[in-house]
């Protein structure tokens, strides 16, 4: 059976980190927890990459962190199997934004954390995907470091890596895409102050994240740069959920193609030569919307 | 043994249950959900335990708890905070021989309730007897995570198969070696990735073969940067049923470690100018293996989908009609930024991040500077480190400023990291003094201004650490 040769695994795996001297995460809260009671001592805070959504892209620290939480802080985009996992004892903090309401300010996000620090609490800040990437990692360490608090990063799987392997097309390749580039997009259209230009260059991938709200203006902007109105853009929604499903498409029809399907938040956006295989793993994906 | 362990039918069956607030509702949950007709008795109930036990045909009686409730019941469940109630209850349930459960009272249970993993139709219960909830429930994390939920569907998938394989096969051993099969192989796999239909004809054709060495399958598995901790779950549960595994140099001798044991290791290097087996072998070599019937695992460093060639892998696969999995890994930009201190983007100074190889192979034309010189943007040039001359003379001539900042990250969140920082002017000579060794990604743009602040892993060193 998968678990039973799965469990040892753990205690090999814990065991080998602790002799290779880093994982030093861990050691830290092994002695913050005994340092705990004392309520003068303040704890310690870890951002959590969390992965694009699915439970087993969750990386072994993540895990072990989340398995002993006292206070979670999370986002929308956290996956439900992975909030499952936080304990009934944790005290939780939902502070998702969707997108155009941010129901809780950045600024009290920061508070927050580092008022339940200075309670002598282990905080967990949860975000979905790598916390380097779109997700205002250096805000809220400036919170903690502007109040003394000691903080640790667990990177997790962006969602660019999780969609893509999902559909299972590269984001890089020799022939056809010598770089990759994430761009966000939360912005209404007016305000996507890219460098249209260089991002209608036919030799690179682009990955828009948190992009379907400004689809028009990305399909408008890109082919009025130079991009055929054939070229392919994948849309994943969902990405490495059981409820994903990709839309193969054409920068000319993916717009009225998107609102047919009523592709909804979360989706990424991919755009460039290496979508095109993912027409041919399409029929391995449990719930695929074809393009005609 | 303390407890015996038993599952208990209780589909229709009336269960009493004596209390009406947070407890008893979280029993009364369990206790529906195994199908039982739920009879609550208590003073006053919870306004959402009565509508949950409405709805699934129970029973909700306001009111003092007499022994006549106890009639035609299956079992019997205080949660109540009256002690002396709680111990009427139980002799009265004990003498009609029902099973008892006091909630938090050990002593007048003659049950308890494990913890418990729900995959039904397979369930996993954890008790400690009593003696440590919190070590049964911290055991249950851990079973949550390693059991995929997609267990839940296999249970189902294969259970409709029972039958005709016991028809199939005869003899005891050939069934459970085809069970075991199935359950291991490329079949459970397929249902923990969503593809259940796919699952069910291949059943269906390995039910009809009379051999039933199919086709193997490759994973194609992001190991991460190094540290065995930032590996996936899935990563981890796949290299544990490998039959070989297919690495290059960037996968860490600690990642590796944690390999199936009984599995062929291969080694397909790719040293920088140095590729032991070239890209065409490594393809030919996991079409080989798969053809024998082998689960091959194709480890390589960072994601696969990132600078790791896994698309012109899987097009190979493709073309050979073997199944595949790609499985994410962090890649090398993502982790040796967080663990650097820096992060990739950021809302004033850089709303995109680009990853671009630093490995030119004489087709320096190929990489547009002009381009590269946008502000706002975060490059991370991967395998830039023998490039760097060339990269950073290429952006200031093409107009970027002198002192636009530069970090290198060495050997990324492994012990022996080191992060050199600098601008586009002076890193080259920091480096020929530093001597950083490779793997190693160099970050360009505003976002490693930052660094000096957001440092915590590590040693830092350079001109403005």
């Amino acid at each position: 059976m998968l678990w039973s040769n799965a469990y040892p695994l753990f205690g090999q795996l814990m065991s080998k980190v602790a002799g290779l001297g880093i994982g030093n995460g861990a050691r830290d809260t092994g002695h913050n927890r005994q340092t705990m009671r004392n309520a003068r001592t303040p704890g310690q805070v870890h951002l959590i990459g969390c992965g694009p959504g699915a439970m087993d892209l969750l990386t072994v620290r993540a895990l072990r962190l989340i398995e002993r939480a006292e206070v979670v802080i999370y986002d929308r985009l956290v996956g439900e199997d992975i909030l499952a996992l936080i304990p009934h004892s944790a005290q939780r903090y939902y502070v998702g934004k969707a997108p155009g309401h941010h129901s809780v300010s950045q600024a009290r996000i920061g508070e927050l954390m580092v008022e339940q620090a200075l309670q002598g609490n282990t905080v967990l800040r949860l975000k979905g995907g790598d916390p380097a990437i779109f997700a205002r990692m250096a805000e809220e360490i400036e919170a903690l470091n502007n109040a003394g608090i000691q903080w640790h990063i667990v990177p997790g799987i962006t969602a660019a890596s999780g969609c893509a392997a999902a559909a299972g097309i590269p984001l890089t390749d020799r022939n056809s895409a010598h770089q990759v580039r994430f761009i966000t997009a939360t912005h209404h259209a007016d305000h996507l102050q890219h460098d249209w230009a260089a991002l209608a260059r036919p030799d690179q991938t682009l990955v828009f994240y948190m992009g379907l709200e400004s689809l028009t203006a990305i399909s408008a902007s890109l082919r009025a740069h130079g991009l055929p109105d054939d070229w392919p853009i994948l849309l994943v929604e969902n990405g490495t959920r059981d409820t994903q499903r990709n839309l193969l498409s054409t920068l000319d029809s993916v717009v009225e193609q998107a609102q047919e399907a009523r592709f909804k938040t979360p989706s990424l956006i991919i755009v460039g030569q290496v979508t095109r295989s993912a027409r041919q793993t399409a029929t391995l994906l449990a719930q695929t919307v074809h393009a005609a | 043994m303390d407890y015996l362990p038993l599952f208990f039918d209780l589909k229709s069956r009336v269960a009493l249950l004596i209390g009406g607030g947070d407890v008893a509702l979280r029993k009364a949950r369990l206790l529906v959900r195994a199908g039982a007709c739920v009879r609550v008795v208590s003073r006053e109930v919870h306004a959402e335990l009565d509508e949950l036990v409405e709805l699934h045909q129970g029973q909700v009686i306001i009111g003092e708890y007499h022994p006549a409730l106890m009639d035609e019941v299956a079992l019997v469940v205080a949660a109540t905070d009256d002690q002396a109630l709680n111990e009427r209850v139980h002799y009265d349930a004990l003498a009609r021989s029902l099973p008892v459960n006091v909630v938090d009272n050990p002593s007048l249970c003659t049950f308890v309730f494990p913890a418990i993993v729900d995959r039904s139709p397979i369930v996993i219960g954890i008790s400690s007897g009593g003696q440590s909830p919190v070590l049964a429930r911290l055991l249950r994390a851990k079973l949550e995570t390693l059991i995929p939920s997609g267990y839940s569907r296999l249970g189902t998938l294969v259970g409709g198969f029972r039958d005709r394989v016991k028809a199939r096969f005869s003899n005891v051993n050939e069934r459970r070696k085809f069970w075991e099969h199935v359950l291991q192989g490329e079949i459970a796999e397929r249902v923990f990735s969503g593809r259940d239909e796919e699952a069910a004809e291949m059943l269906e054709q390995a039910l009809s073969f009379e051999s039933g060495e199919a086709v193997g399958e490759v994973y194609l598995v992001g190991a991460g940067p190094g540290d065995p901790e930032l590996l996936t779950f899935k990563a981890l549960r796949l290299m544990q049923q490998a039959d070989v595994v297919i690495y290059d140099r960037l996968v860490s001798p600690q990642v590796l470690d944690l390999c199936r044991r009984d599995a062929d290791l291969i080694y397909v290097g790719k040293e920088r100018d140095n590729h032991s087996v070239p890209q065409h072998g490594i393809n030919a070599l996991l079409v080989a293996h798969a053809r024998q019937g082998r689960r091959v695992v194709r480890l390589k460093g960072g994601d696969p989908f990132i600078f790791g060639r896994g698309g012109e892998e899987i097009e190979e696969l493709r073309a050979a009609g073997i199944p595949f999995q790609v499985v994410p890994g962090i890649t090398a930009a993502s982790a040796c930024s967080t663990y650097a201190g820096i992060p990739l983007t950021h809302r004033e100074y850089a709303q995109s991040v680009k990853f671009v190889t630093g490995q030119l192979k004489n087709r320096t034309s190929d990489l547009n500077f002009s381009e590269l010189v946008h502000p706002n943007q975060t490059i991370v040039f991967y395998m830039g480190l023998h490039t760097l001359d060339h990269l950073c003379r290429g952006l200031i001539e093409h107009g970027k400023p002198e002192s636009t900042p530069v970090a290198i990250v060495s050997q990324g969140t492994s012990p022996q990291q080191r992060v050199l920082t600098g601008t586009l002017s002076d890193i080259v000579a920091l480096q020929q003094v530093a001597q950083l060794p490779a793997p190693a990604v160099v970050i360009v743009g505003e976002v490693v201004e930052l660094q000096s602040r957001l440092s915590w892993f590590g040693k830092a060193e350079g001109s403005q650490a």
